[in-house]
C-alpha cells in the first residue's frame, strides 16, 4: 500500500481491513468465479452434441377409422370441385373425418414453379374444395403446407394453390415460413427428421397427391408426397425409394388420402412442362386406406403392384391393401 | 442568423432522412420481392456514375440511367446537392460522424481542406479511362452501388441465401467507409468518391453556391467547424468540394455567408482543383496501361472460368462488363439466392459482378427478376418463356450441366439415385436415365438408372447441382459453356439458320 494519492506517511502503517479487502477482494472474486465456471463446464459434453433420437416424438396418428377396412370413393366427369364433393359425400361427408375445433392440415403436391395446366402440382380447385369442406365441418383452422422443390413463394403463387386456398379460408405455410419440429419417423431408413411445424401440430391431415410419372418409383403418389413434409437433405431419400416411401407412409398416417387425377402427367414427371405430356381424366379418388389410394393412382398410369414396389412393402408394414377395387364404395 | 437560412438546413436534414428511408425501403422491397423491378432500377440509377460509365464504356445511356444525367444537370446549377441532400451513403457517414460526437466531428482542423482530397479526381480519371477502354468499374466506388451491394451481399444473407466472399468484402468496404467517417467527417466523400469528383468538376459551373461578403467577414473561421465538405467557405471557397449542407450559414456571426447567385461584388475566381497536370496525366496513362492486365485476368471468351455463370439475360461478356455497375440489385432480388457478388471467378475485371453459385441456389424457371431490376440493362429483361425449355430448347441458357461420373452414385457406386433427373425442369428433361444392370461387389445384379445430359435441352439452371445428394462438390455441375449470350463459348455445332 503505497497510497500515493493520499500522500500520507503511510509507509509504516499496517493496511486497514478495508484497504486489504479493496485490494484482494476483486482478485479473490475473480478466482472464485473462474474456478466456478471451470468446475461447472469441465468435462461437459458441449453444446454441439449430436441430436438424440430419444427426445423426438413420432408424428401423431391422424386416422379416424383404424379398426375397419378402408374405403375408396372415386368420382369423375364433373370437374374438380364437384368430384371432391361427391367423393367426400360417398364416404359420409367431411363431418365424419373432421370434428369441430380441430386443426386440419392439407398437404397438396405443391413442389414446382408450374401452372395448373402443366399438371405438376395438385389442382388448386381440389385443394380449395377440401378447405371449404373442412371449414364447413367445423375445423378451427386449415393450413395448406408443402416443402416445395422450387422457390416456395413462386411455386405457391404459380400453382394457383396459395390464392385458391386463401380464398377458401385456409392459411398457407412452406419451408421458408413455417419452421420445423424434430420428429422420430422410425423405420429402417428414416430415423429423426425435421418436419414442417404445422404438420406436427395438426389434429387431422389430408394428403392430396397428384398422379404423375416418376422415374424412380414409376409414379409419385400419396406416400411419395410425404417427401414434402420433411425438411433437410431430401435428395438422399431417393436411394431406396420404395422402402423410404412405404416407411414414410408408416410414419405419417393421414385421415384421408385424396388422389387428384383431374390432370395426369403420364410421362415427363414429376416436373412436366409441355402440355403435350398432360392428359385429363377428370377423376378424384378419396381413400381412408393410403395403400389403396396409391394403387388406384398407379392404375391410371397402368402400373400394377409389381411395378409400384412400395405397395407390397406398405402392405407388409400393415398400412392397408393394394386391392383398391375391393374397397370401392358407391358414389 | 436569419430564421429562413436555419430552415434551409433543416430541410436538408429532412431530405437526407427521406432518401435514406426510401433507399432502405427499396432494399427491403427488392429483397422480399415487393418493389417492381423498374422502380428499383430507377432509384439505383440516380447515381450518375451509372450513366457516365455506360455511356463511355458501351456508348449507350441504358434504361433509367438518364436519371443520373438529370442529377448532373442539377449539379451544374446548384452544386453538389446530391452529396449533401440525397446520397444515402453520404447520409450514413453524416450519421456516423454525428454519433462519434461533437469532439470528433468539430475538431478545429478536421474540417479544413487538405490537398490530398484531390485523390478522388485521380480515381475518377482512372475509372473514366477504364470506362473509355470498355471496362466500367465506376460502380466499385460509386456510392449507391457501393451501399446497395453491401446491403445485398452483407445484410440479406441474414435472412436469405448465405454470405459469399464477394458480399463479405462489399460489406467490409462499407464498414471501412463508415469507420473512416467517424475519424473524419465524410472522409470517403472528400477524398475517395469518384461521384464526388464528377459532381465536383460539374459544380464548378454552378451559379448557385456559397457566397461570402468580404466586407462583413471577420475571418473568425467559425464556418469551418461544422463544414461537411471541407471546402473552406471563409477563404477561397472550393465549390467543387462543397456539399451544400448549409451548416456554415447559421454559424456566421457577421451573416456574411449566403447561398445564392453572385451579388453586386465581383465573384472570386473558383480555385483550381489540386490535381495538377502531372498527376492527372499519370493517372490516365497508368490506368490505360493497367487496363489490358485487368482484362487478361478476367472475363472474355478465351479466358473465362468454367464457373463464371452469368444471370439469364446477361449481355455478352464485353457488353456485360461495359454496363454492370455492380450495384447488387440482382443479388438482392434473386428469390433463390443463387446470384452472388463475384470475388475471384471472373478475375479482377469481374470483381463484384453477379455470378451464379448453384450450390447456394438455382435459377428459378419462371423468374426474370434479375433482368427487371438491373438499372443499366447489363441483364436484359426476358420473357419468362425464353429461359424455360418447354417443348424444345430454350432461347436463353446460362450454361450446361455436366455429369461427374466418378462421383455420381449410379455411375460410380451402383447406388440408385435419380434426383438430377427428377429435378430437371425442362420438358423433355435434359437429364435422362439409362436403365442398366450392373453386377455389384457381392456378385448380385443391381439395376441402376444412370443419368445422362442432353446438352441441347439444358438451360444451366443448376437445380440438379443444387439438389445432388453428393455433398460439397456435386456429381453434376453447371459450366458456363453453352450459354446463349456468347457464340464463342459453345461446344455443340448449331444448326445453320
Amino acid at each position: 500500500m503505497s497510497g500515493d494519492s493520499h500522500d500520507r506517511k503511510a509507509k509504516d502503517r499496517l493496511a486497514s481491513r478495508r484497504e486489504l479487502l479493496g485490494v484482494f477482494g476483486p482478485a479473490a472474486l475473480a478466482m472464485v468465479g473462474l474456478g466456478g465456471v471451470g468446475t461447472l463446464l469441465h468435462g461437459r459434453a458441449g453444446r454441439h452434441r449430436p441430436p438424440s433420437a430419444a427426445i423426438a416424438p413420432p408424428p401423431r396418428d391422424w386416422r379416424i377409422e383404424t379398426d375397419r377396412p378402408g374405403r375408396v370413393a372415386v368420382a369423375g366427369a364433373s370437374g374438380p370441385r364437384l368430384n371432391v364433393r361427391r367423393a367426400v359425400a360417398a364416404l359420409g361427408g367431411m363431418g365424419a373425418f373432421v370434428r369441430a375445433g380441430e386443426r386440419v392440415l392439407i398437404k397438396p403436391n405443391c413442389a414446382w414453379d408450374r401452372t395448373p395446366e402443366q399438371a405438376a402440382n395438385t389442382d388448386p380447385e381440389v385443394v380449395a374444395e377440401l378447405v371449404r369442406l373442412c371449414l364447413a365441418a367445423g375445423a378451427a383452422s386449415v393450413v395448406v403446407a408443402d416443402n416445395t422443390c422450387h422457390d416456395p413463394d413462386r411455386t405457391f403463387a404459380r400453382s394457383g394453390i396459395a390464392a385458391a386456398a386463401r380464398a377458401a379460408g385456409a392459411s398457407v405455410a412452406h419451408q421458408r415460413t413455417a419452421g420445423t419440429v424434430r420428429m422420430a419417423l422410425g423405420g429402417t431408413r428414416l430415423g429423426p427428421w425435421q418436419v414442417l411445424r404445422p404438420v406436427a401440430e395438426a389434429d387431422r391431415v389430408i394428403n392430396v397427391p397428384v398422379v404423375k410419372q416418376h422415374s424412380l418409383t414409376r409414379a409419385t403418389l400419396g406416400m411419395k408426397n410425404w417427401f414434402g413434409v420433411v425438411v433437410g437433405n431430401r435428395s438422399s431419400l431417393h436411394q431406396r425409394a420404395p422402402q423410404v416411401c412405404a416407411e414414410l407412409g408408416a410414419a405419417f398416417r393421414p385421415t384421408l388420402t385424396v388422389v387428384d387425377a383431374t390432370r395426369v402427367l403420364a410421362r415427363g414427371g414429376p416436373t412436366g412442362g409441355s402440355l403435350d405430356l398432360v392428359s385429363s381424366p377428370d377423376l378424384v379418388a378419396i381413400a381412408t386406406d393410403p395403400v389403396a389410394a396409391d394403387a388406384w393412382g398407379g392404375s391410371l398410369l397402368e402400373l400394377d403392384r409389381h411395378q409400384l414396389q412400395h405397395l407390397a412393402i406398405a402392405e407388409r408394414l400393415g398400412l392397408g391393401t393394394a386391392d383398391w377395387r375391393s374397397l370401392l364404395v358407391q358414389v | 442568423m436569419s430564421p429562413v437560412k436555419i430552415r434551409a438546413r433543416h430541410v436538408r436534414i429532412a431530405s437526407q432522412g427521406l432518401f435514406l428511408v426510401v433507399f432502405a425501403l427499396l432494399f427491403v422491397g427488392l429483397a422480399v420481392s415487393l418493389v417492381p423491378g423498374a422502380l428499383a432500377s430507377a432509384l439505383l440509377a440516380l447515381d450518375p456514375t451509372a450513366a457516365v460509365g455506360t455511356a463511355l464504356a458501351d456508348w449507350t445511356i441504358s434504361g433509367w440511367t438518364w436519371a443520373g444525367l438529370a442529377v448532373l444537370a442539377v449539379t451544374a446549377l446548384l452544386g453538389r446537392v446530391f452529396c449533401g441532400w440525397i446520397c444515402p451513403l453520404g447520409t450514413l457517414q453524416h450519421l456516423t460522424s454525428w454519433i462519434a460526437g461533437p469532439e470528433r466531428r468539430k475538431r478545429p482542423k478536421i474540417n479544413r481542406y487538405r490537398p490530398w482530397f484531390a485523390t478522388k479526381y485521380v480515381f475518377l480519371a482512372v475509372l473514366l479511362t477504364w470506362a473509355v477502354l470498355g471496362a466500367d468499374h465506376l460502380g466499385w466506388l460509386g456510392p449507391i452501388p457501393l451501399l446497395h451491394r453491401a446491403a445485398a451481399g452483407g445484410l440479406r444473407p441474414l435472412w436469405h441465401g448465405g454470405l459469399a466472399p464477394g458480399g463479405w468484402l462489399s460489406f467490409s468496404l462499407l464498414l471501412a467507409v463508415l469507420l473512416a467517417s467517424a475519424w473524419m467527417p465524410r472522409f470517403f466523400c472528400r477524398a475517395l468518391c469518384p461521384l464526388g469528383a464528377l459532381l465536383g468538376v460539374t459544380a464548378r459551373l454552378a451559379p448557385f453556391r456559397i457566397r461570402r461578403g468580404e466586407a462583413e467577414c471577420s475571418g473568425c473561421t467559425l464556418c469551418v467547424i461544422p463544414c461537411q465538405g471541407a471546402d473552406e467557405p471563409l477563404g477561397a471557397h472550393r465549390v467543387s468540394e462543397c456539399h451544400v449542407c448549409l451548416n456554415c450559414l447559421p454559424v456566421c456571426r457577421e451573416a456574411s455567408l449566403r447561398y445564392g447567385l453572385p451579388g453586386a461584388q465581383q465573384a472570386p475566381a473558383t480555385p483550381a482543383l489540386d490535381v495538377g497536370r502531372r498527376r492527372f496525366f499519370l493517372g490516365v496513362v497508368g490506368a490505360a496501361a493497367i487496363a489490358p492486365v485487368l482484362r487478361a485476368a478476367g472475363g472474355g471468351g478465351g479466358s473465362r472460368a468454367h464457373d463464371a455463370i452469368r444471370p439469364p439475360g446477361a449481355l455478352d461478356e464485353e457488353a456485360f462488363l461495359a454496363r454492370c455497375v455492380t450495384c447488387g440489385a440482382c443479388v438482392a432480388s434473386c428469390p433463390t439466392g443463387v446470384i452472388i457478388s463475384d470475388l475471384g471467378r471472373t478475375g479482377v475485371e469481374g470483381l463484384f459482378t453477379p455470378v451464379l453459385d448453384t450450390r447456394r441456389g438455382w435459377c428459378e424457371p419462371s423468374c426474370i427478376r434479375c433482368g427487371q431490376v438491373c438499372p443499366t440493362g447489363a441483364i436484359a429483361t426476358l420473357e419468362p418463356a425464353a429461359k424455360q425449355a418447354i417443348g424444345g430448347p430454350a432461347k436463353v441458357t446460362v450454361g450446361t450441366a455436366f455429369l461427374d461420373r466418378g462421383r455420381c452414385l449410379p455411375w460410380a457406386m451402383d447406388t440408385p439415385c435419380i434426383v438430377c433427373e427428377e429435378m430437371c425442369p425442362t420438358s423433355p428433361k435434359a437429364v435422362w436415365l439409362e436403365d442398366t444392370e450392373v453386377v455389384g461387389r457381392n456378385g448380385a445384379p443391381v439395376v441402376v438408372q444412370k443419368p445422362h445430359v442432353q446438352p441441347e435441352m439444358c438451360t444451366g439452371c443448376g437445380l440438379c447441382e443444387n439438389r445432388c445428394p453428393v455433398g460439397e462438390r456435386a456429381a453434376i455441375r453447371v459450366s458456363s459453356v453453352g450459354e446463349s449470350r456468347d457464340p464463342r463459348n459453345q461446344m455443340l455445332q448449331r444448326r445453320a439458320h
